[in-house]
């Protein structure tokens, strides 16, 4: 298989793709018209019904406010979609990736020179996308998805070749439109992500991966991910995300909708470094049928702002949820982060794993929603945040909310918040570590929790962002 | 949100109350001031989450509940010490008018929200309590009984350097009351705790189930000092009550002890909030509540540690037992941390009594009922275990017991 058929199989040829036309086929205004989106439509050669799916969001979008009124909000206030270009990329002068690469800012590449990558590597990433994380896993699982009859390709070619299922599953039941004005702006204007299809009792040993990286100054980011996995089935879904740093904000928006079929098991791993312009504003949703089970594992390390809460109906009785998260809040950014879980069914069970660290004036929030319905007897929850504080200048916030309407049912929620202990330093110390290397340890102990429910290479890395946000503040 | 202008509501009627009482000019310029910020003032905020808000405050059709020239309450207020005064504003305006003028409206602004507002301009009851430096007053007691369609309800404590008190304060419907229908109580509480002085604030509402209750509950830390609460709750259809401290001085802290008990349809709304705004403050909030037939609870607590409060330790607690299916219980239990040297926590928890519990009791040749109720009476012990005045004490395990019939 050629490395072109490759690059057909994910979504990130798609973007790629619009680099190269971007000059000759659009000159899309900023902002957002029914024009614009008639324009996207069109030269995907969608069907009707897309086309008429984006223009009813646009509509709800623009009659929505802005989410000004939840308690402490992130700032929102720059966030102008008319400064938005969403969907034409403006000036790429990359040809081959290199030129590409060394204009990426030096935050972003000294961040991929000291997570290890080898040069040669680190050309493939930024050349081409996300080419180098889909191609490894990719190639060896290709003939393998096929013969199980397991789909995985860019979401808008799932449009064309399995139009059934995605105008069935495509923001109908999980994440509609109406759900809230970033959901709307997705619905409007989304462009490219994965859709991926387990058939029933197949499981998928090795993880999928997709990369998802924004570069162009001042671009919208709205890929939508759309995960079906049938009775009996299993698969483990990672994303990546980063972004090179302008002075212009940047938006990503994407929508992630997870159809867990009965006793089906999905996991859901992102580590997120969006560069520190970056506006992430992301809507992920899961239900679970009976028995299913839904795992969420974010690790939101970069961007300006984050507003992410993935959620999940548990609608089947006995399906359960795990989330796990990791927050990193550095100078000038605001990750506001969380889960939402709905008990629908009795016997379901939930559990809410949550690990954030601010220093140098950022700031981190849990924000989550529990709520158990009426007649979701025998159910349990249990929320446990925890919070790392390195200043006086840095905010961490702790704000769950729990609805219970059940009685039979076991709710737990439990937060601490506090500083790097100086009887734990100062034993590393004893034992000849210097400071950095101290504080370094006990953060990475901290998230050990987290870092241990993920694949090995996504826990390297998550484990590199953290030590390399680390030594930006302590060196 | 714009909330709606009470119609018979004139600065006549603010004049006329203060009028009656032969007020001071400051206190009536408060409340016509109060008057006027019912335009633009705001009902007080209530948690919403998609599709659902937790109390419905604007429902509350308040033409028809406030009835403000014909308040009436009958109050009995027990000093238990000479050198402490406790007495209605009327009688102490004299005496202590610099001390009330100066200290009235400090703590909690009157303009705060809608209902605030509402109460300051309209408020005929409540009482001063002063402690004068160095003295130490035990089982100060306020029983109130409200027998008229509206009560508002406005109470100042004073306690100067190194004083400590500790004060029961309680409503209830009085007995002869013959007003039917909706009722609506509002009480204010202000607590100023000088420097090492200690308040301890215990207050019991067993209102009757046709009245709507709004209270809100706050004080203020000055160095070393410590102002705890006590607010129990177990009357009224609709109750929502805060109660907030202020650790405004270095050392200083507070306890928040709060309690109630839901049955039939009473839906409660407690609040619980501290600010730490100065160094090595310490605040717990502990909150125990149990629920029975359709009753609701909505409870927020927040624990706010500002930029310079170093060396906090914050902690809250929140557990709700429900007794029956059909109960519902909100809760959010908020930390807002702006420090690193903080050691803060919170936790909440819904559940049933524990069935292991029930069972080795019944094992013990209990009934199941019984069972139940001596395990729903344990459930309030950490909260009685609390509580500083032993009648306040008898008082709420006695009323535990009687919903428990």
């Amino acid at each position: 298989m050629s490395s072109q058929d490759h690059l057909k199989e994910t979504d990130t040829e798609a973007r790629f793709e619009f680099k190269k036309e971007e000059k000759s086929a659009f000159k899309s205004e900023k902002g957002l018209t029914e024009e614009t989106i008639r324009v996207i439509s069109e030269d995907k050669d969608e069907p009707e019904w897309m086309l008429e799916r984006r223009l009813r969001a646009l509509e709800q979008f623009e009659a929505m406010p802005m989410p000004t009124d939840w308690p402490e909000a992130p700032d929102l206030s720059e966030v102008d979609i008319d400064q938005i270009v969403p969907y034409i990329r403006p000036d790429i002068d990359v040809r081959g990736g290199v030129d590409d690469w060394t204009d990426l800012p030096e935050e972003i590449k000294d961040t991929f020179d000291k997570l290890g990558i080898p040069e040669a590597e680190k050309n493939a990433l930024s050349g081409v996308g996300a080419q180098y994380e889909s191609e490894i896993v990719y190639q060896n699982m290709q003939e393998r998805w096929e013969e199980k009859g397991v789909v995985f390709c860019d979401m808008d070619k799932a449009v064309q070749e399995h139009e059934e299922l995605v105008k069935e599953y495509f923001m109908t039941k999980a994440v509609p439109p109406s759900d809230n004005k970033f959901a709307a702006l997705h619905g409007a204007i989304w462009s490219g992500g994965s859709f991926v299809y387990v058939p029933e009792d197949t499981t998928v040993e090795m993880p999928i991966q997709a990369y998802f990286r924004m570069n162009s100054e001042g671009m919208g980011q709205f890929e939508h991910t759309l995960i079906i996995a049938e009775e009996g089935s299993e698969v483990h879904y990672i994303e990546g995300c980063s972004a090179p740093k302008y002075s212009a904000f940047n938006l990503h928006s994407g929508g992630v909708e997870v159809f867990v079929g009965e006793d089906a098991h999905v996991q859901y791993s992102t580590v997120q470094n969006w560069s520190k312009n970056t506006y992430n504003l992301n809507t992920k949703r899961a239900i679970a049928e009976k028995g299913g089970r839904m795992e969420w594992i974010s690790g939101s390390m970069g961007s300006k702002a984050t507003m992410l809460y993935p959620s999940t109906i548990l609608k089947g009785r006995g399906a359960s949820d795990n989330h796990i998260t990791i927050a990193f809040a550095g100078e000038g950014q605001d990750i506001d982060t969380g889960a939402k879980v709905y008990h629908n069914a009795p016997e379901t069970k939930s559990t809410i794993e949550s690990k954030s660290i601010s220093k140098d004036g950022g700031r981190t929030n849990y924000r989550g929603l529990v709520h158990i319905a009426d007649g979701a007897s025998d159910s349990s929850t249990a929320v446990e945040c925890d919070a790392l504080m390195f200043d006086n200048e840095s905010t961490s916030d702790t704000m769950p909310y729990m609805e219970i309407n059940e009685s039979k049912v076991d709710v737990a929620h439990e937060a601490t918040v506090g500083k790097i202990g100086d009887e734990d330093i100062f034993y590393l110390q004893s034992r000849g570590l210097d400071d950095d290397d101290a504080k370094q340890m006990i953060v990475s102990g901290f998230i050990e929790p987290i870092t241990e429910e993920l694949p090995i290479e996504y826990a390297v890395e998550l484990n590199r962002l953290v030590e390399l946000e680390m030594e930006g503040s302590l060196g | 949100m714009s909330t709606k202008a009470i119609e018979s509501l004139s600065e006549d009627t603010v004049r006329h109350i203060a009028e009656e009482r032969d007020e001071p000019e400051w206190l009536l310029e408060t409340r016509l001031n109060a008057l006027s910020a019912l335009e633009t003032a705001e009902l007080p905020d209530v948690i919403q989450t998609p599709g659902r808000r937790w109390t419905d405050l604007e429902a509350l059709d308040f033409e028809a509940l406030v009835d403000p020239l014909n308040q009436s309450d009958a109050t009995e207020r027990t000093a238990g010490d000479d050198e402490v005064v406790v007495a209605p504003f009327t009688e102490a305006f004299d005496e202590y008018g610099d001390t009330l003028e100066e200290h009235f409206g400090t703590v909690l602004d009157p303009e705060h929200n809608y209902l605030t507002a509402l109460s300051v301009a309209l408020f005929t009851t409540g009482t001063f309590v002063y402690v004068p430096e160095g003295v130490d007053v035990e089982d100060v007691k306020i029983r109130a009984e409200m027998n008229s369609r509206s009560l508002f309800s406005q109470t100042l404590v004073v306690a100067e350097e190194s004083s400590s008190v500790t004060i029961l304060e309680s409503i209830e419907s009085g007995e002869e009351s013959e007003i039917e229908g909706d009722r609506y109580f509002s009480n204010l509480v202000e607590v100023v705790g000088g420097e090492n002085a200690a308040v301890q604030f215990g207050s019991l509402q067993n209102l009757d189930d046709d009245t709507y209750t709004y209270s809100l509950k706050r004080g203020i830390t000055d160095t070393y000092a410590t102002i705890d609460w006590i607010e129990s709750n177990f009357g009224s259809k609709l109750t929502r009550s805060d109660v907030e401290t202020e650790l405004n001085g270095d050392g200083s802290e507070s306890q928040i002890v709060g309690t109630f008990f839901g049955s039939e349809d009473q839906h409660f709304d407690v609040n619980a909030r501290v600010w730490h705004q100065a160094e090595h403050t310490t605040a717990d909030l502990v909150t125990r509540g149990v629920l029975d037939d359709v009753a609701r609870s909505v409870y927020e607590g927040v624990q706010d540690v500002g930029r310079d409060a170093w060396n906090t330790s914050s902690y809250q607690r929140e557990n709700t037992l429900m007794l029956s299916d059909d109960a519902e219980a909100d809760a959010s239990p908020k930390l807002i941390i702006h420090n690193h040297d903080t050691e803060a926590s919170h936790s909440a928890t819904v559940g049933q009594v524990d069935a292991e519990d029930l069972f080795y009791l019944e094992s013990r040749s209990i009934d199941s009922l019984t069972a139940r109720n001596m395990l729903v009476e344990g459930f309030f012990v950490p909260v009685l275990e609390e509580i500083a005045v032993d009648e306040f004490r008898e008082d709420v395990e006695e009323l535990v017991v009687e919903r428990l019939q």
